[in-house]
């Protein structure tokens, strides 16, 4: 152990550069502990850079995503569905055009329902959301 | 009588330049592996823009007689130049920096920790290499493999044992297309049901400052204290620093579409060269190619459960699920880690939360190859 740690210091301030052990247990020991000794310090910097940060914001209490209320819509049949009358935040327009894209990729059956996500402001939410869409 | 002379002297001048003359079984094989790749990398799509060229690659070098590393200066020898001088690997990282968003791991930097554990798989493969009857230097370069960093495996096995870099090469890529595959059995097996529902808070926002000042920083701190990674950390966030500085849009284009596809043509064709017959048809390339995969999966392993300990010392606010990523693999391991958390539960998206070990797998690797650059060379 005290190798090891001995070994692990010469690495870090390269103070000896030929190979320094062939043992393969400690070259895991060592290597592992320099990759978190770095990957450590750079957590802390990274710390350290959101504190100095000029331009944050005052953190607040971070507001509960919600969801739009599900609205309720019937449509009939694809491909040519009639729009119903629908709720407050989904408009016939939008209902008939979502009818039409499921229609176009060969599903048949009705719409009984549109939620609308609410994803502002978080780009990877989207990104994950699109990927799900593509692998379908 | 003489035109008949000279035409069986030209004839023969002819068939005696031919590759015909001096092809071996060897090269017929390898031309034969040469054409199975470019099916995995055309018709199956695994990882298709390296495989590709790194296929056709290894057809070119099996023709005997064409002198593309005779003494005279050719394309091939040029491009051969580029891997041997380590400059297509740097160029590489800096498109893939200009790519790469590193707000999921500011936002989040305890996700450092999953992309250092599952380096873990690197020194498992290196004991195996070791225990089969590599040296430590062919050993070191085998178990780069795990980091699934290709420029890296590359940049590593250039250095330290540049005889195996075609079958080092060709095993990174391929586990790296076949992460989709290699990486779900281990995940499920070693998570709970109740672990993979886990839902995570979303990340906080990142600012700008943040952003452009984390590559100078890291660049600065990484190459002070391993400098044989420098030129890869740092053209890494350099390519980084173009695209997050919001004033160099021409150079972060460039260098996101232009510069590396052209690099990653000659990266994949240079590669492949390297796989002429006498250097590839021996037993330790299915050695190399049975260690990446015990590498992989090592690495995967040693993400998931450093996952699990930071699951439970947050109370459940990591998935674990999102260790898996720590393997570089950007951003097919984070895909990965997705994909299984919305199987399990489904609307559990895990993508951005993965993104974290992703991007510091990458880090992770190129640490762990400078680590042992400094130990070994």
């Amino acid at each position: 152990m005290r190798k090891a740690l001995q070994i692990t210091f010469e690495v870090i301030f390269f103070m000896e550069h030929s190979p320094v052990t062939t043992n393969p247990l400690i070259i895991m020991m060592i290597n592992m502990t320099v990759v978190f000794i770095v990957l450590v310090s750079l957590m802390f910097l990274i710390k350290l850079i959101h504190m100095v940060d000029p331009t944050k914001k005052p953190e607040v209490p971070e507001p509960v995503e919600e969801e739009e209320p599900l609205v309720a819509v019937k449509s009939e049949s694809a491909p040519a569905p009639a729009p119903e009358p629908v709720e407050q935040g989904v408009s016939p327009e939008i209902i008939a055009a979502i009818s039409a894209a499921i229609s176009a990729y060969g599903f048949s059956g009705q719409v009984r329902a549109v939620r609308i996500l609410n994803h502002e402001g978080t780009p990877w939410r989207a990104s994950a959301k699109f990927n799900n869409l593509q692998r379908k | 009588m003489e035109a008949l002379n000279a035409f069986s002297v030209s004839l023969q001048a002819v068939w005696n330049d031919s590759g015909f003359s001096a092809f071996t079984v060897g090269n017929g094989i390898m031309i034969l592996v040469g054409l199975i790749l470019l099916y995995m990398a055309f018709v199956k799509e695994f990882e298709p823009l390296l495989l590709g060229p790194i296929a056709f690659g290894c057809i070119l070098a099996n023709f005997p007689n064409t002198g593309f590393f005779g003494e005279e200066m050719n394309v091939m020898k040029a491009i051969n130049y580029g891997i041997t001088y380590e400059i297509f690997p740097p160029l590489i990282f800096l498109g893939i920096g200009a790519m790469t968003d590193f707000s999921p791991l500011l936002a989040r930097p305890s996700t450092l920790l999953l992309g250092a554990a599952a380096q873990i798989g690197v020194f498992v493969a290196l004991g195996g290499a070791m225990l089969v009857g590599f040296n430590v230097h062919e050993a070191a370069a085998i178990g780069i493999i795990g980091g699934a960093d290709g420029p890296t495996s590359i940049y590593l096995s250039t250095k330290l044992a540049p005889h195996l870099l075609g079958a080092i090469a060709v095993a990174a890529y391929s586990y790296m297309s076949l992460v989709p595959m290699i990486q779900p059995p281990i995940m499920k097996l070693m998570t709970t049901q109740a672990e993979r529902e886990i839902v995570m808070k979303d990340l906080r926002q990142v600012t700008k400052f943040e952003l452009i000042v984390f590559p100078i920083v890291a660049t600065i701190f990484i190459s002070l204290l391993l400098p044989p990674i420098a030129a890869l950390l740092g053209c890494l966030m350099l390519g980084n620093l173009f695209r997050e500085s919001g004033v160099t849009d021409r150079l972060s284009d460039t260098a996101q579409n232009a510069l590396i596809n052209i690099v990653t043509i000659f990266l994949g064709t240079g590669t492949g060269m390297t796989m002429n017959a006498e250097s590839f048809l021996r037993t330790d390339t299915l050695l190399i190619i049975g260690l990446g995969l015990v590498a992989f999966m090592g690495g995967t392993a040693g993400g998931l459960i450093f996952g699990k300990i930071m699951c439970k010392m947050t109370g459940g606010a990591i998935n674990p699920l999102i260790g898996s990523a720590g393997v570089s693999a950007v951003p097919m391991a984070a895909r990965v880690s997705q994909l299984v958390g919305m199987k399990s539960k489904p609307g559990n998206y895990l993508l951005m939360h993965a993104m974290g070990p992703n991007v510091a797998g990458v880090i992770g690797t190129a640490v762990a190859a400078g680590t042992m650059l400094a130990m070994l060379k």
